[in-house]
């Protein structure tokens, strides 16, 4: 059993045809993925208000092996908060997705407080981008954010061993793994000191291969403990799956 | 099945992580993930001292049965013209080699670039090209090189293309084309022979790329370029390694 809880679907701007949601469902077959939580790359990259719904169609004509991530941008949270209340009573989203970066949100300012602040109202959690030290001012947020769940995507790529003083912060902060250049050993580095309750696999596909992250996790030897954990318990208790 | 062999092994010291790997940890490094060999080059020789440096890469490469690369400092060009005509006068023993740009903090506008590339070029030996596809390919275009591009992202995968429609002799490493079709449309448009293994083992995840391989679209025979064809082509050898 294999739950990924960083997808996306949608046409990116390299160069992939990757656009059908097909595309998607073929590689988590060929990968062994039971369900992917996806996000849509439109609502990512350029905007919330027209990406979010164009994924309803998708996640409905594919059924439960894709659910949703709807997409909230922090500067923009009145959209945020509609959006919520328009699409959430579909049952096709099961958790939100923050994209640091191109929301021109770090994971430590305070419009990320307030994006937490909302995501937590509703009780849903969230994928949040994370790129060098922003890890730990997203820690610090989510630790004063009351109940709010969220998964530092990426582990902080080029700043992952930064993890584990992220996870020390505070408890309602889990971690993923994808990065297309993978550091040796790092999943291990970091497993060993954040304990398996606090990682999920993600791939990124379709940007990036999920056999590119699953050959990572491979590389660092799981248990059959761990690999329950990390490979699909903690996705679904996070995410109520 | 067959052994990988691999563009891109890395011996010495990183100064950027303070790792070190010497042959042997390379050799650890690959061990069970089927890459039995391939081209090494010492970082001593990127970063410090390419005389002795090559040295080194030459004692490992005939400890361990492998091929060795001649690492030049284009901060030092003279030095590195002569450590060309080294390998060309080496009877066979080093059949690359390579340019580290970036880790010199050398512009690819520097003469010496297209004067090593241009001199090694004319001798026959194979270009290894760290870096940016889209900046040291157009410098590296018009010479009739032969260049296996090792840190090609799929970010840059259609300006790689681009490149190697012109440049029948430019070739991407599979390193950093973790997308989920980037391979194929590699080998699609310009052929799998453009496309050669390169997992730069013991200082990058390995396992992704090899697991990559395992879940990619090629054919029989176009892997059988991938993983040993191609580089056996690129530095005409019959020998094993």
């Amino acid at each position: 059993m294999i739950v990924d809880v960083h997808g996306h679907w949608g046409p990116w701007f390299f160069s992939t045809d990757v656009a059908d949601a097909a595309a998607n469902l073929r590689v988590m077959d060929r990968c062994g993925i039971d369900v992917q939580l996806v996000s849509a790359v439109e609502a990512v990259v350029y905007d919330p208000l027209t990406g979010n719904p164009a994924l309803v169609p998708v996640l409905e004509a594919t059924g439960p092996r894709l659910r949703g991530l709807l997409v909230v941008d922090p500067r923009d949270l009145s959209l945020a908060a509609a959006q919520l209340d328009e699409l959430l009573p579909t049952g096709l989203f099961v958790g939100a997705k923050i994209h640091t970066h191109y929301a021109g949100s770090p994971g430590g300012s305070d419009a990320m407080a307030a994006a937490l602040t909302l995501l937590a109202a509703h009780d849903l959690p969230v994928l949040v981008h994370t790129w060098g030290e922003e890890i730990l001012g997203l820690a610090d947020v989510v630790a004063r954010v009351d109940g709010v769940r969220v998964v530092a995507a990426h582990l902080g790529g080029p700043a992952w061993q930064l993890t584990p003083s992220a996870a020390s912060r505070t408890g309602r902060l889990w971690f993923e793994p994808c990065w297309s250049t993978p550091a040796p050993g790092r999943i291990r580095w970091v497993l060993d000191r954040i304990g398996p309750e606090r990682l999920m696999f993600g791939s990124d596909s379709t940007l990036i291969h999920p056999a590119v992250t699953l050959g990572a996790v491979r590389a660092s030897g799981l248990s059959a403990a761990e690999e329950e954990l990390v490979m699909w318990r903690n996705a679904t208790e996070v995410f109520r799956l | 099945m067959t052994a990988l062999l691999d563009a891109d092994l890395l011996v010495g010291r990183d100064i950027v992580t303070g790792a070190r790997l010497s042959g042997d940890d390379v050799a650890v490094a690959v061990a069970g993930l089927g890459i039995g060999g391939g081209l090494v080059t010492s970082l001593r020789a990127l970063l410090f001292d390419a005389p002795s440096g090559n040295d080194e890469a030459r004692a490992v490469a005939a400890a361990h049965g492998w091929w060795a690369a001649a690492g030049v400092d284009l901060r030092d060009p003279l030095t590195a013209l002569a450590e060309v005509s080294r390998a060309a006068s080496s009877d066979g023993t080093v059949r690359a080699v390579r340019l580290a740009l970036d880790r010199q903090a050398v512009p690819v506008t520097a003469p010496g670039v297209r004067a090593v590339a241009r001199e090694a070029t004319a001798a026959g030996l194979v270009l290894l090209a760290e870096g940016d596809v889209r900046v040291v390919g157009p410098a590296l275009a018009g010479l009739d090189a032969t260049v296996v591009f090792l840190d090609a992202h799929f970010y840059h995968l259609g300006d790689f293309v681009l490149l190697a429609r012109d440049e029948p002799g430019f070739h991407a490493s599979t390193r950093l084309l973790g997308d989920v079709d980037g391979w194929e449309l590699v080998a699609s448009d310009v052929g799998a022979e453009r496309l050669v293994f390169g997992s730069r083992p013991g200082w990058f995840e390995a396992a992704a790329v090899v697991d990559r391989l395992a879940a990619s679209d090629l054919t029989a025979s176009q892997r059988a370029l991938v993983v040993e064809g191609n580089l056996r082509r690129l530095l005409g050898a019959g020998a094993t390694a």
